[in-house]
């Protein structure tokens, strides 16, 4: 176990090296420059110029490369070119917003998804199953700042319940903190439940037609303890896969979500990097993911570990 | 009796809080939901509206702008102009203090003045004319010029990447970079910046205010009625509209003029209109290219009907004029219709009779636009039909406006380009007429003319020359004009005393209770 934990730590320096190369040369290969930005729609060639020499951007792209590996290599991101602080900081200030709306995204996907699909496994074909579906296809359907942007209507303008964008620091307290995220963390997970209500629903299909249920069922279990105990519990793997990717698709949907609703995170951190071309933000932050999502896949890993002993032994 | 007493009683607890609310207040945050977060903080440095926006609460300017977009004196005392026009002897006001409580001398101004004319663009073009700045004493500065200069005070005065009077010791501090502390003499003082959060200022208490009223432009007393501002940046209109709606803003910068009559029916809010704001333009790249040949640019001028594409861009009629003059009607000074002759002609006809002269043989017109100011790429997108039906072959390229901007200084890239003119005051230095701007539309004649208008300092003689540029600006297609556009702000009716301006500003605006 440690020995294979170990071995995967190791194979993420590479992974790690490359998306940083990758994401340095891709964001320069974009047009556009910060400097014409900075130097504003009147500026002219010249002051635009006298502007990266400023910033240093002058330099040849191999020279500017080397020297961000060789920064990278001592833990430092650099400085963000619009924000006049390094990047590490920024993305610090940004951190607490995305992390709180991706754990209540996923904990509104996940109690709305696998409840939704054990249920409609459940009652295969029946009036219920097939409208949750359909609810379901509708999810997945919808792009989510269109559903953050319907409620945003409904409850911030009609009903004037919650705040129609922001976002309360925690600082500010619970309950504003909380209030700030009801909308964004709906907008974001329902659409993910659809997708995992899916999984569940056919993964548990599969295991219901397996012998050992049949055989649970003819001993006399309860249906509750078949479902739950026997069922669900073999097939909530596929699930767990799908858990993981949720969160990137989080993430992604995170950088839209927080432009709706006006959270100051890292979605809005990049997106707003990204059209400014703040080069060593949009670095910064794709590495963060990068690595991010490299610990979510292994933490799926290891939990596969622990839930299917077929996997310990292999 | 009693009835009457009652009714008097009634009458004067309906009268109260009207009155209440007319007189201004001190107190209160405002949020003003901006539409994005500026590039930077000194003004120096970029041209970004939005920059000038937030911090011209913050830093002064030596001259600023009467309601007739005339230079008065600000930080400036007064001034005197000697030498045949050569000299300016400008008086510093006394006991102006910074933000960090120190006073203003001219040790702070001369620096000043001379980092504007290095960095910013319109200091640059004024700095070409100036030999020496110097500081006679605390309170007086000396500008030597190589010619007289009409557009001296207008530059000084301009608010956008503007000549702010920054104290000494942050220049030094921040030596060929940008300024890291934002410290003004204005009636606000910068506390904080959280970068896609706000910007906060907050009353500067010590604000050494001028003594006359504001006179409706941007002179005069600048009271600061609330305790503090916050710029919110708010990317997503819908979201700025509903913000201010339900009351989390007060302000609420650029909405759709579509949505005009919904706001004016809405009892909370007060619909704002900006008039003027700029003018829609497409610049033709007089360098290489297609466009680069005078004939293509009349007949592409001669295709355009202009009222249907200042229709798609902006679409409420409320909100765009057809105008073909380079000034404004509300620039007195400067407007004429004069030479405005080639203003849309809606002649397809002479469109192609003109590419037939030309030897124009169907290469694609390169158009690069954006949809991030989406008037810009419904602009371009009618024109295009209307140049298509003129014979031209157009090749319109969407681009996201960082890269816009900077591939519109290659020559090689496009053949027009999508942008807009906000309002300059010294037609000298107006954007829209330089030579050194993207798109390079030099121009012998013209250029003389720029020349010396930038020495004149006749008013009458200056309204003669910029009729000359115009009728150069139509005959030799400069930039393309499409119209005068106005801007949609909305304020919430607690928010007294706020004046839609070209420039806009929050001093002089309170919050009635």
């Amino acid at each position: 176990m440690a020995v294979y934990v170990i071995r995967r730590l190791i194979a993420v320096i590479p992974v790690m090296l490359v998306v940083a190369t990758v994401s340095f040369v891709l964001i320069r290969l974009a047009p556009g420059d910060p400097a014409s930005v900075i130097a504003g729609p009147y500026a002219s060639a010249e002051d635009i110029a006298q502007m990266q020499r400023a910033l240093g951007l002058d330099q040849p792209l191999p020279v500017q490369l080397v020297k961000w590996w060789g920064r990278l290599a001592r833990g430092d991101l650099g400085d963000s070119i619009f924000l006049r602080r390094p990047v590490i900081e920024a993305i610090l200030e940004r951190l607490e917003p995305t992390l709180l709306l991706t754990a209540w995204s996923m904990l509104v996907a996940v109690l709305v998804g696998i409840p939704v699909g054990v249920i409609s496994a459940r009652h295969h074909n029946t009036v219920l199953d097939q409208s949750f579906m359909a609810l379901a296809l509708l999810g997945l359907s919808v792009p989510n700042f269109l559903l953050g942007l319907l409620m945003i209507l409904c409850f911030g303008v009609w009903l004037g319940w919650l705040p129609v964008a922001g976002y309360a620091a925690l600082e500010t307290g619970l309950w504003p903190n909380l209030r700030s995220l009801i909308m964004p963390a709906l907008a974001l997970g329902l659409v993910q439940s659809a997708l995992i209500a899916r999984i569940t629903r056919s993964s548990m299909l599969d295991v219901l037609r397996e012998q050992y249920i049949l055989s649970g069922r003819s001993k006399g279990l309860s249906e509750r303890t078949v479902i739950y105990k026997h069922a669900l519990k073999n097939a909530i793997i596929p699930t767990l896969t799908v858990i993981g990717i949720t969160f990137a698709l989080l993430v992604g949907g995170a950088v839209v979500i927080e432009t709706v609703f006006n959270i100051p995170g890292l979605g809005r951190l990049i997106i707003s990097a990204v059209l400014r071309r703040d080069y060593p933000v949009v670095q910064g932050v794709v590495l963060l993911i990068a690595v991010t999502y490299t610990a979510i896949n292994l933490l799926v890993d290891l939990a596969y570990l622990a839930i299917d002993p077929r996997i310990r032994f292999r | 009796m009693k009835r009457l007493i009652l009714a008097a009683l009634a009458l004067s607890l309906l009268a109260t809080p009207a009155l209440a609310q007319d007189t201004p207040r001190m107190g209160g945050v405002l949020k003003a939901a901006m539409i994005g977060e500026p590039p930077s903080l000194d003004l120096h440095w970029t041209t970004a509206v939005i920059t000038q926006q937030i911090t011209w609460h913050i830093y002064e300017t030596l001259f600023t702008y009467d309601k007739n977009l005339q230079p008065i004196p600000m930080l400036a005392d007064s001034h005197t102009v000697t030498d045949g026009g050569r000299r300016y002897t400008i008086t510093l006001r006394k006991n102006v203090k910074f933000h960090n409580g120190k006073e203003m001398t001219s040790a702070d101004v001369v620096p000043s003045l001379q980092r504007w004319g290095k960095m910013s663009t319109t200091g640059k073009a004024l700095w070409k004319g100036v030999e020496a700045v110097e500081a006679k004493d605390p309170y007086t500065v000396v500008i030597h010029l190589k010619e007289p200069s009409g557009s001296l005070l207008f530059g000084l005065g301009s608010p956008n990447n503007g000549a702010a009077i920054y104290p000494k010791d942050v220049m030094a501090a921040a030596g060929e970079g940008q300024i890291k502390e934002f410290i003004g003499t204005g009636p606000y003082r910068f506390v904080e910046h959280k970068p896609d959060r706000h910007i906060k200022l907050v009353r500067f208490k010590e604000y050494a205010v001028r003594s006359e009223p504001a006179d409706g432009g941007y002179g005069g007393k600048r009271v600061a009625y609330f305790d503090e501002i916050l710029f919110i940046p708010v990317p997503d209109e819908a979201v700025r509209l509903a913000g201010v709606e339900t009351g989390e803003y007060h302000y609420a910068q650029t909405i759709k003029a579509d949505q005009y009559d919904r706001v004016k029916s809405l009892p909370a809010l007060e619909p704002q209109v900006v008039k003027p704001y700029g003018w829609i333009t497409a610049v033709p790249n007089h360098k290489q290219g297609v466009m680069a040949n005078k004939k293509v640019r009349q007949a592409f001028l001669a295709a355009l009907d202009m009222e249907p594409i200042m229709s798609a861009a902006i679409g409420n009629k409320a909100f765009y004029r057809l105008e073909g003059a380079l000034f404004y009607p509300e620039q007195a000074a400067f407007h004429s219709t004069s030479g405005v002759t080639g203003y849309s002609q809606k002649n397809p006809t002479k469109a192609k009779a003109l590419l037939a002269e030309a030897g124009y043989k169907g290469e694609p017109v390169r158009w690069i636009t954006t949809k991030e100011y989406d008037w810009m790429y419904n602009a371009a997108l009618v024109a295009k039909q209307q140049m298509e039906a003129a014979g031209f072959v157009v090749d319109l390229q969407v681009l996201d406006w960082a890269t816009l901007v900077q591939r519109r200084n290659k020559p090689e890239l496009y053949d027009i380009f999508s942008t807009g003119f906000t309002l300059g005051a010294d037609p000298a230095i107006a954007t829209s007429i330089q030579c050194n701007w993207p798109g390079w539309w030099c121009n012998e004649e013209k250029e003389r003319l720029v020349t010396e208008m930038l020495k004149e300092t006749d008013p009458k003689k200056r309204k003669a020359q910029i009729e000359r540029v115009q009728a150069i600006f139509y005959d030799d297609v400069g930039r393309v004009k499409f119209g005068d556009y106005f801007t949609f702000q909305v304020t919430r009716k607690e928010m007294r005393g706020f004046r839609p301006q070209p420039f806009l500003y929050f001093w002089n605006a309170w919050l009635a209770k």
